[in-house]
């Protein structure tokens, strides 16, 4: 199994007047893993969101390949009241099956969300009100979410903002399990050196593109204070 | 239906004729009442936890103002002045859609708009009652707002039943996407969930889920059945299961007690504030509850 190509063709955003992305093109190859950096307020999260249908913009934005399955996302944070009375187990429920969340994770799901909650280094945080744990606790659930259902296309905003070493460790060998089974996976990623070691292809993106190519050949002249500038 | 309303009606009638219940039970519009209390209680209580859960608190309360221009419309267009169920069925659901269609372009957060929408809203709908005042009953505007759970005719009672399993049938299905969906819109993107749409769908049920209990409770007991239980669910549950629970057991349980209560005791207070009051000491309780279990943990004792 390989993941889609993403092609983003000619895409440009505005918010309230103000252009976010401009006439923005590049390709994602299928099952590669592709890191977008670029500095803050620079479009990153708005391109990401518009790939996932949320932001209305000009230009096409495809997905292209024989296997276009589900689709795993992980924001960078999961802004909500944290009142909401909802175990773990409960935001697993919520985001993995159709079966209403209050009557618990189903039979078929259950073996799997547990898989995806150990994989993350939080299973034993199942009973824990979600609105309860750290800001590192949290993504990790976030991101086990992401790998249930297996995802053919997994798309990571900074998901490793809150995260410890060790769980920033999980996430990467995750992702190079995923990947390296043909998972297309686009990560905006602040971390350059992460980047040049296990980017197969990244793109610098401040409002225009401005280099896309291997890490190993764009990255060695395009400077984060470049890119700020 | 009828025929099952009236069976139903027989057997309680001939339980409470023989001792097995409470005299009150004679009477049917008691029972009407509690018939229609076994639907609202679950209904408004399950939906509770998700208008509280999206911050639509005052929602139900602008639909309800909304009722009144509906009400004023029908008595205009020839509709019964008591039960201008097709007038207000119409100007709400679109009342309902302008305000979300409204909210998607503007920058206000979700209780502003709601807000300015109530205030509109309760001065038109009441302005034009005024003006059609001469063709009805003064009492029309304070049965909208207050409704009259004891005055329920077996009309009432089918559309109640039919709007619960229009609710059942979408809300289960949906929940977890409604609910994902006001959680993080970008997830439920991710997750294949049209956001915009089942918004709206969750705006229009929430509007005839309100004008279905206007008559029988009203538009401010409504607001008040949609939040208090959620609200005091919430104070003691920290599962979701026990949170939806919660919501419709106190939902149901403050409605059957408010009709009942009055009675059985001799009380001079009205059903409607009855349920609110009932329901308004389980939130008390739970708050209490809440609190006090918080200190204990706080200290380790």
């Amino acid at each position: 199994m390989i993941g889609p190509a993403v092609i983003f063709d000619n895409v440009t955003l505005e918010l309230g007047g103000t252009r976010i992305l401009d006439h923005v093109s590049f390709r994602i190859e299928p099952g590669s893993l592709h890191c977008i950096v670029g500095a803050n307020g620079g479009g990153k999260t708005s391109l990401i969101r518009a790939l996932l249908g949320q932001m209305p913009h000009t230009g096409q934005i495809r997905l292209e390949g024989e296997h276009l399955g589900p689709v795993g996302y992980v924001p960078q944070v999961l802004d909500f009241d944290r009142n909401v009375p909802m175990t773990v187990r409960d935001v697993m429920a919520l985001l993995t099956q159709r079966k209403p969340a209050f009557l618990g994770v189903s039979k078929i799901h259950h073996a799997d969300v547990e898989a995806a909650l150990r994989r993350m280094g939080v299973l034993e945080k199942e009973h824990r009100p979600f609105g309860g744990l750290s800001g590192g606790e949290r993504q990790r659930v976030l991101f086990a979410q992401a790998l249930e259902p297996a995802p053919t296309l997994l798309i990571l905003d900074e998901p490793c903002a809150n995260i410890d070493e060790p769980g920033a460790r999980i996430v990467e060998e995750v992702v190079l399990e995923l990947n390296a089974k043909g998972v297309t996976v686009v990560w905006i990623n602040h971390d350059w050196d992460q980047v040049r070691k296990l980017a197969h292809s990244v793109t610098g993106i401040n409002r225009k593109v401005l280099f896309h190519g291997v890490p190993s050949e764009v990255l060695t002249w395009a400077e984060p204070k470049a890119m700020a500038s | 239906m009828n025929a099952i309303y009236e069976s139903i009606r027989v057997t309680v009638q001939g339980l409470a004729a023989n001792g097995s219940l409470p005299q009150a039970f004679t009477y049917q519009f008691v029972i009407n009442a509690l018939l229609c209390t076994l639907l609202i209680g679950p209904l408004l209580g399950a939906l509770g936890t998700m208008i509280v859960v999206k911050r639509m608190a005052f929602f139900s309360q602008a639909v309800g103002n909304a009722a009144l221009t509906g009400v004023a419309i029908g008595i205009l267009l020839g509709e019964s002045y008591t039960s201008p169920y097709i007038s207000m069925f119409s100007f709400c659901i679109l009342f309902g859609i302008a305000l979300k269609y409204t909210q998607y372009r503007t920058n206000l957060s979700n209780d502003s708009l709601i807000g300015v929408f109530l205030s509109i809203s309760l001065a038109f709908g009441a302005s034009l009652l005024l003006y059609v005042s001469a063709k009805i009953n003064t009492h029309v505007m304070e049965s909208v707002l207050f409704g009259s759970i004891l005055a329920v005719d077996y009309t009432d009672m089918n559309i109640l039943l039919v709007v619960t399993l229009i609710a059942a049938l979408v809300v289960v299905p949906l929940y977890n996407q409604m609910l994902l969906a006001s959680l993080n819109p970008s997830l439920a993107h991710a997750r294949g969930v049209r956001v915009r749409l089942l918004e709206y769908v969750f705006v229009v049920l929430v509007t005839i889920v309100t004008v279905a209990c206007l008559k029988i409770i009203g538009a401010v007991l409504v607001e008040a059945l949609l939040l208090i239980p959620a609200a005091a669910a919430r104070n003691v549950s920290r599962t979701l299961s026990g949170f939806v629970a919660g919501s419709v057991i106190i939902a149901t349980l403050s409605c059957i007690l408010g009709v009942l209560m009055p009675m059985q005791l001799g009380l001079p207070v009205p059903t409607g504030g009855a349920i609110v009051l009932v329901s308004a000491l389980v939130f008390v309780g739970t708050t209490i509850m809440r609190a006090t279990l918080s200190r204990f943990r706080a200290t380790g004792v």
